[in-house]
């Protein structure tokens, strides 16, 4: 296609967005909600994931020792995780040490608290080599004398493993779902901007336009369409992720992972957004126009 | 140029609407279609244009084989003919020069050269002045000439010209007429397809009518009218004398009458 043709093609693709602008302007709003809604799902979906692999990638687990050990019987303690294979590294963390980080964390909260003594136990942080050897390391660890317990995250993993899949599957058919009803709403709107030029359509064709060149506008409409779409949705998107992943965050924080920061994904979602609103006025304007270019003469108009 | 053999066409309802038909028209030749409505007129310019496809037969329009040519072959058979509607077919946002345009700009023409070929055929068609215009600012017969200057603006080796005169007053038709007859002077094979007898006699050419599907003669007439002495006035009068006597009322005077009277 020459570049006069081009540019001849783009200017009259845009100029009926304007020319149909009622039904642009509802086809976009109807886009951005299923848009921003089918990014909502991506978004909850993607996080969680994040927040599985954030504590399937934190391979330290905590050993609780019995409160009556004494520091000597730690270190042999100690020793005797460190002969496990699986075991990478592992720290002492005495019961004092644990009671003045609260301190420090709870501020003037711990000051009104009663009582002298401290309820903590002593701590290895043990840090794994190998995590699918996980269960059978645990259950080395927890075999040797006088460990009391350890802290178990694969619950917490199951859980949110189990969250995740739900989310995806939920998150999977509201995609699909709205991907019909968005390519619908936009195969509509083009084949009302159809109707509204079947009478140029009859004549371009009829002084021998090719059906590529009859096509080009009205896909030029559907994807400035769609990209318009992408674009507000994946601004409202930017602007809605950050409070509410806040408060989200200060749920999350009680498991010692975070959700990813917007910085990491904003791009991404400027990116996929305008890329799918494009991608589904594409599809959406071939669709229909294709089926609609089958027509001669008196059956575009009609006649 | 167009040859036809033996062709046949049903439609899927079973009517029959060409039965058999076979003619050749060369480069060059200047045709009247003529035929009642239902006649098959409507038809056999559909398969000339391929909005439909021969049931039967052979067709060939320009060197295409339309009974074999692709559909992506079928704009290219296109660009080699201009047709001209009989209700026009301008559009209404677009003024008189944007109008003739789109038929460039439609099949990708640079805009250089649609700015000079535009201006030449608005030239050719007498609407210097009127470029601005948009159609419902113009006379019937002014709009049919821009229906004929698009037509011609790709500069195709036929015109296809389906009652052209049919949405206008007899001296907007001699206007028409006489542009048809200048463009086949200079080589374009002009075929116009008209249920108007009087039209057919005062301008002559080869005359092929058909009837319930079928060519009942194909032959060619005189004509009555010179276009190249006679004004658009004259014109009228002989329409109206024509008309008058196909109504009959009263007055003998045909049109060879008239031009006898002329004479003397």
């Amino acid at each position: 296609m020459k570049f006069h043709s081009s540019s001849y093609l783009v200017k009259e693709g845009l100029k009926n967005i304007w020319n149909n602008r009622m039904m642009s302007l509802a086809s976009i709003v109807v886009l951005v909600s299923c848009l921003i809604i089918t990014g909502a799902a991506i978004l909850i979906s993607v996080n969680v994931t994040s927040l599985i692999s954030g504590i399937g990638d934190d391979n330290q687990v905590n050993v609780f020792l019995d409160y009556e050990m004494s520091d000597i019987d730690a270190i042999k303690l100690g020793t005797e995780i460190k002969k496990i294979d699986n075991v990478d590294d592992c720290e002492y963390y005495s019961k004092d040490d644990a009671i003045k980080e609260y301190k420090t964390k709870l501020g003037n909260l711990y000051d009104s608290m009663q009582g002298d003594e401290n309820p903590l136990g002593n701590v290895y942080k043990v840090r794994l080599k190998d995590l699918s050897d996980y269960k059978h390391t645990i259950s080395e660890i927890k075999r040797i004398d006088g460990v009391m317990s350890v802290s178990d995250r694969g619950d917490i993993a199951r859980t949110l493993t189990k969250l995740n899949y739900f989310v995806s599957i939920v998150g999977f058919w509201i995609v699909i779902i709205l991907g019909v009803v968005t390519l619908f709403i936009i195969s509509n709107t083009i084949k009302m901007t159809m109707y509204s030029r079947r009478f140029e359509i009859s004549i371009m064709k009829s002084v021998g336009a090719t059906n590529t060149f009859v096509r080009i506008p009205f896909i030029i409409e559907a994807m400035a369409i769609g990209l318009i779409a992408g674009l507000i949705s994946s601004v409202a998107l930017i602007a809605i992720y950050n409070p509410i992943r806040d408060n989200a965050s200060k749920m999350i924080a009680l498991i010692g992972t975070s959700t990813i920061p917007l910085s990491d994904i904003w791009g991404n979602i400027l990116l996929g957004f305008s890329g799918a609103g494009i991608l589904i006025g594409a599809l959406g304007g071939f669709i229909s126009i294709t089926k609609y270019l089958k027509k001669e003469g008196g059956e575009i108009l009609g006649w | 140029m167009i040859h036809l053999k033996n062709v046949s066409k049903v439609y899927s309802n079973g009517t029959e609407a060409l039965k058999n038909v076979s003619l050749d028209i060369e480069q060059g030749e200047f045709v009247f279609i003529v035929g009642s409505s239902g006649a098959g007129k409507s038809t056999f310019l559909k398969l000339l244009i391929h909005e439909e496809k021969a049931t039967f037969g052979k067709v060939t329009v320009n060197g295409y084989d339309l009974m074999k040519i692709k559909n992506r072959k079928v704009p290219y058979l296109r660009r080699t003919m201009g047709i001209v509607f009989q209700d026009f077919r301008l559009i209404e946002k677009m003024n008189v020069y944007d109008n003739i345009a789109f038929a460039m700009r439609a099949i990708g023409a640079p805009e250089k050269s649609i700015k000079k070929r535009v201006k030449y055929v608005i030239a050719v068609v007498g609407l210097e002045g009127k470029e601005r215009c948009r159609p419902s600012e113009l006379s019937g017969g002014e709009q049919q000439r821009v229906s004929l200057a698009r037509a011609l603006v790709n500069n195709p080796e036929m015109i296809i010209a389906d009652e052209p005169t049919g949405n206008i007053d007899p001296k907007m038709s001699f206007e028409i007429m006489k542009r048809l007859v200048d463009i086949n002077k200079k080589g374009t094979t002009v075929i116009i397809v008209t249920h108007e007898h009087d039209l057919v006699r005062a301008f002559g050419g080869r005359v092929i009518t058909i009837n319930g599907g079928e060519i009942i003669e194909d032959k060619i007439i005189p004509a009555e009218f010179d276009t190249t002495e006679n004004s658009e006035s004259e014109y009228t009068d002989i329409l109206a004398a024509v008309d008058s006597q196909n109504t009959g009322q009263a007055e003998e005077t045909t049109v060879s009458d008239h031009r006898k009277e002329e004479d003397e």
